[in-house]
């Protein structure tokens, strides 16, 4: 078992690899139908230890797509041609895929020789999918009642969902989309998704597993209030602003997706220069990406010849 | 109630403090009062927008902010917008718009949407999730000036690129300027796709849209 991961976390190394591979880029490099993979946690698990076996990065993650607890809590989905939300309430019955996750990350734990994570949703993104994204940003100013109706919902299931993946004891991941800077304030941030996040970062904390905390988009104005939830990673686009907590990033979605070899290269140089850093895509990386171009990112990091 | 200066700044007020009704309200007295759509639109509604523009462009005011802003914007312009339309004045440019397939990610498409009608421009609004035939049809048909396009997913954003190609297909390209926007975009990724311009966020759309719809 190599664990390059606590490695950076306990200042032992300066750095490991992981470009943010999910189940989708995998599924394509198989040709597998992505739709039947995320029903199915076999194959969940199968596409994803190829994937970690085809670029030999420093951590798995189980992730399939953002509404995996959203469905689960009643909204239904469409998967084609990508996955979203088509009805905020499916009316009659859910799919719940949290167990076929469940028997995925029990597998990849088995199988690889590297940390396995867990994806799930921040209680305010998963929130925000319950009502619709729109009208949840509006009654975040005029209905405040109603948002923590919807966050103490999506709080109760993540915590419940939370407790059942850390008896695996694997790592786990809390993307919060929504709650980006580029979409609410600071101020909203602290008031409606900062303890929601900081109840889950403590429950992983306690179990002794990694907590890791993934914003996408503008977090600049965020840093200060991310590094009082002490979760032990934080991933965000821009890695630049100094941080308490340790950094995940560096190499833009775009750049891996369609940057040159060069433009690769010198963005990992660059994110490299921090002291510590788990180096990694600024987001889950795009479903048809070049293998070629996530082996340039890797080889690069671990310095070896391209 | 007359259309002075004092409702005018009631009425961008309104807008910016998000009181639908009470834009809905100033705005119908101000008919009444006969005030023209003209005035009430570039006096009271685009400054109003205006406003909540710089107020976005200086990180006081996020998306939530905007949205409701919006929808009082919308209040005024509902009532006011088909009056100026049926005097028939041209327009200052007439954009296409539309978040593209696979993607149902449209409020920042709505914003950008919102800004440019506050701004006098025509926008035939093709909604979220718009497969890249009903670009192509839509340029052919409309002769719009600027194509605006959206994504916010990693997994969408190179249905752009698509419609871009096709464009260049059809022999359309040349009589269009193509912009880009989202989440997952960037300056670099609209030149690799071929687009003439990367919006960051609604504000810069509109500046885009500006400098590229002189006319």
């Amino acid at each position: 078992m190599s664990d390059k991961i606590s490695e950076v976390l306990q200042n032992q190394r300066h750095q490991a690899v992981f470009p943010i591979v999910g189940v989708d880029h995998c599924s394509w490099l198989l040709k597998y139908d992505f739709a039947e993979v995320v029903h199915d946690g076999e194959k969940i698990a199968r596409v994803l230890e190829y994937g970690y076996r085809l670029y030999d990065y420093d951590m798995v993650l189980v992730f399939l797509d953002p509404y995996v607890e959203a469905e689960a809590m009643g909204c239904e989905l469409e998967f084609k041609p990508y996955p979203r939300i088509k009805a905020q309430s499916k009316g009659s019955g859910c799919t719940n895929r949290t167990k076929e996750i469940i028997k995925a990350a029990r597998i990849l734990k088995h199988n690889v020789q590297v940390p396995v994570f867990v994806s799930i949703k921040g209680p305010f993104s998963l929130a925000s999918f319950l009502a619709g994204t729109e009208d949840f940003l509006k009654i975040l100013l005029t209905g405040e009642r109603e948002v923590l109706k919807y966050l103490e919902k999506a709080l109760e299931f993540q915590i419940s969902y939370l407790n059942r993946l850390l008896k695996l004891d694997v790592h786990i991941f809390i993307g919060d989309p929504m709650a980006s800077a580029s979409v609410i304030s600071p101020n909203l941030f602290r008031k409606f998704a900062f303890e929601p996040l900081g109840l889950l970062i403590k429950n992983i904390n306690r179990a002794g597993l990694i907590a890791g905390l993934h914003i996408c988009g503008e977090t600049l104005p965020l840093i200060p209030i991310l590094d009082e939830l002490k979760a032990d990673i934080l991933s965000i686009e821009d890695i630049k602003p100094k941080a308490k907590t340790l950094k995940m990033g560096g190499v833009s979605t775009t750049t891996i997706l369609s940057g040159s070899v060069e433009k690769i290269k010198n963005e990992v140089k660059d994110a490299l220069k921090e002291d510590r850093l788990i180096l990694a895509t600024s987001c889950d990386v795009p479903a048809e990406t070049n293998p070629d171009n996530l082996k340039t990112m890797i080889k690069t990091a671990r310095g070896l010849s391209v | 109630m007359s259309g002075g200066t004092l409702n005018y700044d009631a009425l961008k007020k309104a807008i910016v403090e998000f009181e639908a009704d009470k834009v809905k309200n100033i705005v119908n007295k101000m008919l009444a009062a006969n005030s023209g759509p003209e005035e009430i639109m570039g006096k009271g509604l685009i400054p109003g927008m205006k406003e909540v523009g710089r107020l976005f462009s200086e990180k006081v005011y996020f998306v939530p902010e905007v949205l409701l802003a919006s929808e009082a914007f919308y209040a005024g312009f509902d009532i006011v917008g088909p009056l100026i339309k049926k005097k028939s004045r041209p327009g200052k440019g007439k954009v296409v718009i539309g978040v593209v397939q696979g993607d149902i990610h449209d409020i920042g498409k709505n914003i950008v949407k919102v800004m440019l009608e506050a701004s006098g421009y025509e926008v035939i609004d093709l909604g979220k999730d718009v497969p890249t035939g009903r670009f192509i049809s839509a340029v052919r048909e409309e002769k719009p000036e600027i194509l605006a396009l959206s994504s916010l997913m990693t997994t969408t954003m190179m249905n752009m690129e698509e419609v871009i190609k096709i464009l260049k297909e059809k022999n359309l390209r040349d009589d269009i300027r193509v912009i880009v926007g989202g989440a997952p975009v960037n300056e670099e990724f609209a030149r690799k796709i071929g687009a003439d311009g990367y919006g960051e966020d609604a504000f810069s759309a509109l500046k885009l849209v500006e400098k590229f719809c002189v006319r």
